[in-house]
């Protein structure tokens, strides 16, 4: 982790001198904003619109400019000003909210309010995959550009990818006018960076092999913490993947990310009892938990997509057909 | 009757208009552009290119005055040709015209020689034109389409203005001009009176002045070139009146009689007080308006507010697919606002990412002896705003290029953000200053803070070095003025 935060330093960022200083001034960390200026420029205009302040006279008159327009702004259940009043002076600091953080608070706060959300959950059996995974690793060349060392996450990537084909009803995303029907599987996978989290997004995931999927997925999350992507490449998709293993989460239900029409919320993989037969046996087991937009996903729907997801996983033998 | 459709056709060929054109077809659309009178409109016909070229002479003219200083002589009295000097003001104009025609050809964009009126959504009715004006005889280019309907998905608006009229101060062509004869005249007149003192006042009042008009300004507001700070405007009102020019501001003429070769203007001092001045011509400077008469767009409810079309920072009207641009669409009317106009709009239609100009960026310029020029907030500005600022000054006086080249006399200004060091005006008086204010203009634009510019080498020995200095002075680090005086 070290080294990225130091790579990410060293990584050159495009601002003016006036914004590198307003953003000093301010205590913002201009690596977590989006420049508006020539080649993406961070400029005087990106740091007053992450502070939210109103624009001096310096710059009135500009606002009609096709800057992202912020049209949805989300309703506190409590003012400011109440909050504030709960907590004494001194025993708290007011941190400005960045770029990332507002865009967070208002895609998620749409997605719960206008998205009617339910979850499917279900356990993966993982000994398969497991063993799989090894020996293909071990069957990688040690370095060049055919190098690769598989996840269980780019599995999870691969596995999803073929089932949205298989049940294209679940492929889809929600606008008023109709339906879109999405043709290939374009799948995010969240990344966590300092301060938020990026969701890049791997093209036509069905049809590529697990290595182009893990060298890919690795360079994009290399990339989304250096908040170097381009937005082609975090925006958009058909569905997405959240996954906590990592940190020990069992399960979770994830928010889903509009425009997408699912998300899945993958645990962590652990050595459990399991009743095989008439006895108990050691496995490697994952839960698994499907967030769906109901307007898109019915039940059986969600359903058939996660079985056949987790009969992907469960014999990955089968992804490769 | 012809009819064609087009992605782009554009009313008007100045500045705004042509520039926009060729924007347009270098990004792949076809386009049109629709002109009644003169390629290059005003600016480059009756505006901006020969009003310099007459300031040309003019400077040539004093220059010729003061050459013993520089130990040139010459035999006999130096003599005005006017009609030599009017003849090469129109030649200038006429070069550049030719070469807009050509530009807009080389670049595929065709244009269409008549007046034109847009008669319903993306519909064009193009009319011949009886007389263009009473200044210009129509000379359409070689193969320019005729009258006919026309169709175009958008259609920018890029009409210009002309002189404001106020009642009692007609201009009448003959005793009181408007920028047309003046600029064009027959002779010099003896005395001359200039009505109005933004820049196109002021620089005729330069012009005559030099070339030995008497001349007399009457400015309504405080002072004269009301856009200028305060303290460079009454700079150049101390240059103007020694040269000889006497200047009444907080004073408007409230009476104009014609005589049979002179006029008899009564002025009325911001007290209440009155006087006559009686000069052998007038110049009615008050300002333009915009053309947005006779287009269909008062059909089309397009919004039009006290004489300009109203679009917003990319141009666009309330009406989907009309846009407007340059003078026609506000102030500040200056040429390269109206380029810049056209450009943003184009490509705002192309979707490019684009922004609306900052109109604190752009530059202003009057071509006047002393040259005046600025950029962004005036001090007086800056802090109704409510800016902390900081200020620099250095004058012509402590510069050794002003020494060598016998100009001692100007300031250079600069305003600062006390808090964040951020340049947010730019301001000077004297010579050349109107070919140094860009430099100002970068530095805002790539947002430069007073540190980067303290970095920046200016070459010695030139007028820039003032802009240098007077960042310094901004900070109390000037070298070439004592502590203190340049704060
Ligand atoms: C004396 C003087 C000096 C100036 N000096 C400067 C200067 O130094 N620097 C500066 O920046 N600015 C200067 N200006 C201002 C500058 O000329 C204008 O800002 C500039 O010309 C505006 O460009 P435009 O394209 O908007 O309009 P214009 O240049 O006015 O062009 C509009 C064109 O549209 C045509 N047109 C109008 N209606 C129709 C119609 N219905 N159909 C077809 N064609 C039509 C007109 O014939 C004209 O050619 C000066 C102006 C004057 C008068």
């Amino acid at each position: 982790m070290a080294t990225v935060a130091e790579a990410s330093h060293k990584d050159r960022i495009l601002a003016s001198p006036l914004a590198r200083r307003l953003a000093k001034q301010a205590g913002l960390d201009l690596g977590s904003l989006q420049g508006s200026g020539p080649h993406d420029r961070i400029i005087k205009r990106d740091i007053e619109a992450a502070l939210g302040v109103g624009r001096d006279g310096a710059s009135a008159g500009q606002a009609v400019a096709t800057v992202p327009g912020r049209a949805f702004a989300a309703v506190p259940a409590l003012s400011d000003e109440k909050i504030l009043a709960l907590y004494d002076k001194g025993a708290y600091k007011i941190l400005p909210h960045d770029n990332m953080r507002k865009v967070i608070a208002e895609r998620l706060t749409i997605a719960t309010q206008t998205i009617p959300h339910f979850y499917l959950s279900v356990d993966c059996r993982l000994d398969d995959l497991m063993r799989a995974r090894e020996r293909m690793n071990a069957a990688s060349p040690h370095e060049g550009p055919r190098a690769y060392k598989l996840s269980v996450n780019d599995f999870i990537i691969k596995a999803m990818a073929l089932a949205l084909q298989e049940v294209p009803a679940a492929n889809a995303t929600w606008t008023e006018g109709g339906m879109l029907r999405h043709r290939y599987s374009d799948v995010g996978v969240a990344v966590a960076v300092e301060g938020g989290l990026f969701t890049p997004i791997i093209h036509q995931a069905e049809v590529k092999s697990l290595s182009e999927i893990s060298n890919e997925m690795r360079d994009l999350a290399k990339r989304a913490r250096k908040r170097r992507l381009a937005p082609h490449e975090y925006q958009g998709g058909t569905t997405s993947i959240s996954n906590l293993g990592m940190y020990g989460i069992k399960s979770f239900d994830a928010v889903i990310n509009p425009p997408h029409a699912t998300i899945l919320a993958v645990g962590t993989a652990e050595r459990r009892a399991v009743v095989v037969g008439e006895s108990i046996a050691p496995a490697t087991v994952m839960n698994v938990t499907l967030s769906c937009d109901h307007r898109v996903v019915d039940g059986a729907t969600g359903a058939a997509l996660l079985g056949t997801f987790k009969a992907f996983i469960e014999d990955p033998v089968r992804m490769l057909v | 009757m012809t009819s064609r459709d087009y992605d782009i056709v554009v009313l008007g060929a100045g500045p705004g208009g042509y520039v926009a054109a060729i924007r347009a077809a270098q990004l792949g659309f076809r386009t049109a552009i629709v002109e009644r009178a003169h390629l290059g409109g005003i600016c480059l016909n009756w505006g901006c290119i020969p009003t310099k070229a007459l300031l040309r002479s003019a400077e040539i003219f004093r220059m010729c005055g003061r050459a013993n200083e520089f130990g040139v002589t010459r035999g006999g009295k130096t003599r005005v040709d006017l009609k030599t000097l009017v003849g090469r003001s129109r030649t200038v104009a006429g070069e550049l015209n030719t070469g807009v025609g050509f530009l807009l050809k080389k670049n595929c964009v065709d244009v269409i020689w008549g007046e034109a009126r847009i008669v319903g959504p993306g519909k064009l009715a193009v009319r011949k034109l009886k007389k263009a004006s009473e200044h210009t005889e129509p000379s359409a280019p070689k193969d320019a389409l005729g009258p006919g309907d026309y169709a175009a998905q958008h259609i920018i608006v890029a009409t210009g203005a002309r002189p404001r009229v106020l009642p009692g101060l007609e201009p009448d062509g003959k005793l009181i001009w408007t920028y047309f004869e003046a600029m064009q005249p027959p002779a010099i007149p003896k005395s001359l009176l200039v009505i109005g003192s933004g820049a196109i006042g002021i620089e005729f009042a330069s012009f005559y002045c030099a070339l030995g008009a008497d001349v007399t300004v009457v400015e309504i507001l405080p002072e004269i070139l009301p856009a200028e700070d305060a303290e460079i405007a009454a700079l150049a009102r101390k240059a103007f009146e020694k040269h000889g020019i006497k200047i009444f501001t907080d004073t408007k003429v409230v009476d104009l009689e014609k005589e049979a070769d002179a006029v008899t203007a009564t002025i009325e001092f911001g007290d209440g007080k009155r006087q006559t001045i009686k000069t052998e011509r007038a110049i009615s400077a008050v300002g333009v308006v915009g053309n947005v008469e006779g287009l269909g767009l008062e059909e089309l409810s397009v919004t039009i507010d006290k004489e300009t079309i109203v679009a917003d920072g990319l141009g666009r009207t309330n009406v989907p697919g009309i846009y407007a641009i340059g003078d026609v669409a506000g102030a500040p009317m200056l040429a390269h606002k109206a380029e810049h106009e056209g450009v943003v709009c184009v490509e705002a239609i192309k979707r490019l990412n684009v922004h609306g100009l900052d109109k604190l960026r752009i530059p202003g310029c009057t071509y006047s002896d002393p040259q005046v020029a600025s950029v962004g907030l005036t001090e007086d500005k800056a802090k109704a705003a409510g800016r902390q600022v900081r200020i620099g000054r250095f004058p012509f006086r402590a510069n050794g290029k002003a020494f060598a080249l016998g100009e001692r006399e100007g300031l250079v200004k600069t305003i600062f953000d006390a808090n964040t060091g951020e340049l947010i005006g730019a301001h000077m008086v004297g010579a050349e200053v109107t070919e140094l204010i860009q430099g100002f203009v970068i530095a805002m634009q790539l947002e430069a803070t007073e540190e980067d510019l303290m970095r920046t080498v200016f070459p010695h020995p030139t007028l820039s070095e003032m802009m240098y200095e007077s960042v310094l002075a901004a900070y109390g680090r000037a070298i070439h003025i004592p502590p203190a005086a340049g704060r």
